[in-house]
């Protein structure tokens, strides 16, 4: 099951930044939706890690 | 005698996309074509009956203020032509209920699309009609 995630205010009973799937969205486009910039694909960003670059003494 | 006017609240959704505010007028057509059953014996025209169940052969006709702004009118509107997809109308927003109907039409068919229809000092309108699909009415 996909997600996405809402990018406009026009999209049915949710609101920018709420996550949907696609049964959440079952019978439309989806396809149009993410064209017409509805909705985009949603991706889980890792949190970047960190590296300790400083040489020990 | 209580009657409906239509001031602001009638709820028109898209391909899920809520277009009440670019909307002007919806009409939503409820058809069950007809089917002679007219017998031998018979001394009159006769249409369906109990055994008889016919197509439906729905449509929704509504119209939009043309915006080309971003995820208005243009690009909801644009992407839907050819495919097939939901509509849904209601008398109010809200929650389904008896005194507010909620129709949706299901796996309707957008053929054509006017992107642009310009008369000057206008408005620019576009008129949509969305055919076929499964018909139905929520009360609760």
């Amino acid at each position: 099951m996909a997600n996405y995630i809402v990018t406009s205010a026009r999209l049915a009973g949710f609101k920018p930044g709420d996550i949907v799937t696609d049964s959440d969205l079952d019978g439309s486009s989806i396809e149009a939706l993410i064209e017409s910039g509805h909705i985009s694909t949603h991706t889980v960003k890792k949190s970047a890690k960190t590296k300790d670059t400083d040489e020990k003494e | 005698m209580a009657t409906s006017v239509y001031l602001s609240n009638p709820s028109v959704t898209v391909n899920s996309v809520d277009l009440q505010d670019q909307c002007t007028s919806a009409t939503v057509n409820y058809v069950l074509e007809q089917l002679e059953t007219t017998a031998f014996g018979d001394t009159a025209r006769k249409y369906g009956g109990a055994a008889i169940t016919s197509l439906q052969n729905n449509s929704i006709e509504i119209e939009l203020y043309q915006s080309y702004a971003s995820a208005e009118t243009e690009a909801t509107i644009y992407g839907l032509v050819g495919i097939t997809t939901n509509v849904v109308v209601a008398p109010a927003s809200g929650v389904a209920s008896a005194t507010n109907p909620i129709y949706t039409l299901t796996g309707c068919y957008l053929e054509s699309h006017t992107p642009i229809n310009a008369s000057l000092g206008e408005l620019s309108t576009i008129t949509l009609t969305f055919t076929g699909g499964v018909l139905t009415k929520a009360v609760a």
